[in-house]
C-alpha cells in the first residue's frame, strides 16, 4: 500500500514473522498453524490490466507504465521472478476472480492512499492465487516520461505496489518530517518499498535500491545469490531486554549501499541478507519515520521506539556466502 | 652456553668493512638475511556518505563515514641478493595488525560522532631493488641507499571470515651500518639497516579505488653470507 501520508488502511495480510527473515519484511500467512511466506510458487505471475480510463492516462499509457515497472523488478539479476502481461480486461481490481488485475478505482474516501495491493490466498495450501493492485483515481496521475508537476508518477507507485504483489513488505529506509496539516513528507528514501511516496511530480522512485534488490532476491534467489552474498545477524537490547521492531541498517562503505531489516521476535533478533561481502557499518534506529502499522500489527507486537540512534561499535565483516556471526547492539533510552 | 660463546667469538672476529656494495673493495657476501620491527603510519582509506535519494533526485545524507587504517607496528623479514656492485635485489615479507577506524559523523539523528573499529592482520610479500649510490673511494661502515619495490597485499579481517587482497608499492631510503665483516668466513657480515619509506596500498580494505599512501619506518639486523 502506498500512502500519500501516514494514516490509511491496514495492510491486507498479516506479517507473519517469528523468525528473523534474511532480508526485508515479507508477507506471510498462518495456514494450519504453520507460517507460510507469501510468494509466487512458480516464480512467475500473470497480470491483467483493467481497461478503465482516467483523466490524463490513456489505457495504453497505463499499460506501458506498468510494463516498465514490472520490467524493473524482473531485471534484477539476482532474482528469478518474472511477470507476464495477459491482456486487457473489464474486470476490476479487488474482485476475487483468480486473475491478478491492476487498474484504477475511485476511492476519494481513502484520501491518503495512492494505491493498494490485495491478495487472494488458498486457505489450505497457503498458495498465492491472485494479487490485485488498485490505483486511486481520486488523485492526479502522470505517465509522462519526465513526470508532471502536481501529478503522481504512476510508474513509481506501480513499482512499489508490484513489490508488494511479489511478497515484499515495507522497508523503513527513509526519513520524513511531520507536515503541519498532518501526515508526513519524505525527505529521503533509499528503498522503493518505503511506505510513503515522494511528493507529486517526483520520478525519483523509478529505480530499485539495494534494499529492494536484497528483498526480492531473498524471496526469489537466482544463480549464486546465496553463495555470492552474505548476511549480518544479531540482537538489539536495551537495559538487557530485547527490543522488538528496531530498524537495523547495514551500510557498505565501499558500494555505498544500505540494506535494512527489523528485530522481529521476542529475543530482539534480526538478520539482514543480500549483503555484499566486506565491512559494514550497523546503525540501529527507532521506527519513527512512518506509522508503525505500516510495518507491524502493533496490537500484537508492540514496537519499542524509545531509544537513541546507535551504531554498533565494531565494523561488521560479512563473509561471502555466510553470516557475520551474532552481534549484539545495546541501545539506550532517549 | 658453549654455542653462544662460539657465536659471540665469531662475531667479534669479523672485520669492519663497507656496509653496501659501492666501494672498490665491495661488500662482503652475496646474500643478506634481515629481520626487524616495522612501523607503518596511519593511512586514510577514504570517506563515504550513506545517502538516501531525495524526491528531487538529489541526496539526503543519513551519515558520513571517514575511515583510516591506524598506525601499527609489525615485523619485516628480507632476503637480499647482490646483483651488481651497488645493486641488490630483495624479497621481503611483512606482518602487522592495524586497526581500521571509521569515524561516523553528520548523522541525521545522532548528535555526537562515534568511532567504530575492527582489527585486521595485514601481510605483504614483495620484491624490490636496493641501490647504494657511490659516495667516494674510501670504504665506509655507513652506506646510504635508496629502494623501491612492490608486491602483494593480503588483509585478513578479525573474524577470519574474509580476506581482501590488493597491491602495495613502496619507495624510500635509509642507511646500512656494517658492524663487522669476515670475508673468508661463511658468515661474512653483520649489520643493521634503518630506512624510511612511503607505502602505497591499492585495493584491499580501502573504501575506494584510489591508492592510499602512508609513511613507514623500518629497522633490522642483517647477516651476510
Amino acid at each position: 500500500m502506498r500512502r500519500r501520508a501516514v494514516a490509511g488502511l491496514l495492510v491486507a495480510v498479516v506479517f507473519a514473522q517469528t523468525q528473523p527473515a534474511q532480508a526485508y519484511l515479507k508477507f506471510g500467512v498462518t495456514i494450519g498453524g504453520r507460517r507460510v511466506t507469501l510468494k509466487w510458487a512458480q516464480r512467475s505471475a500473470r497480470y491483467f490490466v483493467s481497461d478503465q480510463r482516467v483523466p490524463g492516462v490513456a489505457t495504453s499509457d497505463f499499460q506501458a507504465a506498468l510494463g516498465r515497472a514490472f520490467t524493473t523488478w524482473q531485471s534484477v539479476p539476482t532474482a528469478s521472478i518474472s511477470y507476464q502481461f495477459a491482456g486487457l480486461t473489464v474486470a476490476r481490481p479487488g474482485q476475487d476472480d483468480g486473475l491478478s488485475t491492476l487498474g484504477f478505482e475511485s476511492r476519494p474516501d481513502l484520501d491518503r492512499v495512492l494505491a493498494s495491493t490485495s491478495f487472494l490466498i488458498d486457505g489450505v495450501t497457503g498458495e498465492l492465487i491472485e494479487s490485485d493492485i488498485f490505483f486511486n483515481s481520486a488523485f492526479p496521475w502522470s505517465v509522462a516520461q519526465g513526470g508532471e508537476a502536481n501529478r503522481y508518477d504512476l510508474e513509481s507507485i506501480a513499482l512499489h505496489e508490484i513489490g508488494h504483489m511479489s511478497g515484499l513488505g515495507h522497508s523503513a529506509l527513509g526519513e520524513t518530517e511531520l507536515r503541519e496539516g498532518g501526515g508526513r513528507r519524505v525527505l529521503g528514501a533509499e528503498a522503493v518499498m518505503f511506505p510513503i511516496a515522494f511528493t507529486a511530480g517526483s520520478t525519483a522512485a523509478r529505480a530499485l535500491k539495494a534494499d529492494d534488490i536484497a528483498g526480492i532476491s531473498d524471496l526469489y534467489p537466482d544463480g549464486d545469490f546465496d553463495q555470492a552474498e552474505g548476511s549480518v545477524s544479531g540482537r538489539v537490547t536495551k537495559d538487557g531486554q530485547a527490543v522488538f521492531g528496531a530498524h537495523v541498517v547495514a551500510y557498505d562503505p565501499v558500494t555505498r549501499t544500505m540494506v535494512g531489516n527489523f528485530t522481529l521476535n521476542a529475543q530482539g533478533q534480526f538478520s539482514i541478507g543480500g549483503l555484499s561481502p566486506g565491512m559494514h557499518i550497523l546503525r540501529v534506529e527507532p521506527l519513527d519515520d512512518a506509522d508503525l502499522d505500516s510495518f507491524f500489527d502493533v496490537a500484537v507486537n508492540p514496537v519499542d521506539v524509545d531509544f537513541k540512534v546507535t551504531f554498533f561499535d565494531s565494523l561488521v565483516v560479512v563473509p561471502r556466502g555466510g553470516d557475520s556471526g551474532e552481534v549484539t547492539v545495546k541501545v539506550v533510552r532517549k | 652456553m658453549r654455542t653462544a660463546l662460539v657465536v659471540v667469538a665469531g662475531l667479534l672476529s669479523l672485520r669492519v668493512a663497507p656496509a653496501c656494495a659501492q666501494s672498490s673493495q665491495g661488500a662482503p657476501g652475496r646474500v643478506e638475511l634481515a629481520i626487524g620491527p616495522l612501523w607503518i603510519g596511519r593511512q586514510a582509506l577514504g570517506s563515504s556518505d550513506a545517502n538516501e535519494t531525495a524526491g528531487t533526485g538529489g541526496h539526503l545524507t543519513l551519515f558520513s563515514a571517514s575511515t583510516e587504517l591506524a598506525s601499527a607496528s609489525g615485523w619485516e623479514g628480507r632476503v637480499g641478493v647482490k646483483l651488481w656492485r651497488s645493486l641488490e635485489a630483495e624479497v621481503a615479507a611483512t606482518s602487522a595488525t592495524p586497526e581500521i577506524r571509521s569515524q561516523i559523523s553528520n548523522d541525521l539523528e545522532a548528535t555526537t560522532p562515534v568511532t567504530v573499529t575492527e582489527r585486521i592482520r595485514q601481510f605483504t610479500v614483495g620484491g624490490g631493488i636496493v641501490w647504494c649510490p657511490p659516495l667516494g673511494r674510501s670504504p665506509s661502515r655507513l652506506a646510504p641507499f635508496v629502494t623501491a619495490g612492490g608486491g602483494y597485499l593480503r588483509q585478513l579481517h578479525e573474524t577470519a571470515t574474509l580476506v581482501q587482497t590488493g597491491q602495495f608499492y613502496q619507495f624510500g631510503g635509509g642507511v646500512k651500518v656494517l658492524f663487522a665483516s669476515r670475508p673468508r668466513s661463511r658468515l661474512k657480515g653483520l649489520g643493521a639497516r634503518v630506512d624510511a619509506r612511503a607505502i602505497v596500498l591499492s585495493k584491499g580494505v580501502a573504501f575506494d579505488s584510489s591508492r592510499h599512501t602512508s609513511p613507514a619506518l623500518g629497522a633490522s639486523l642483517f647477516v651476510r653470507f
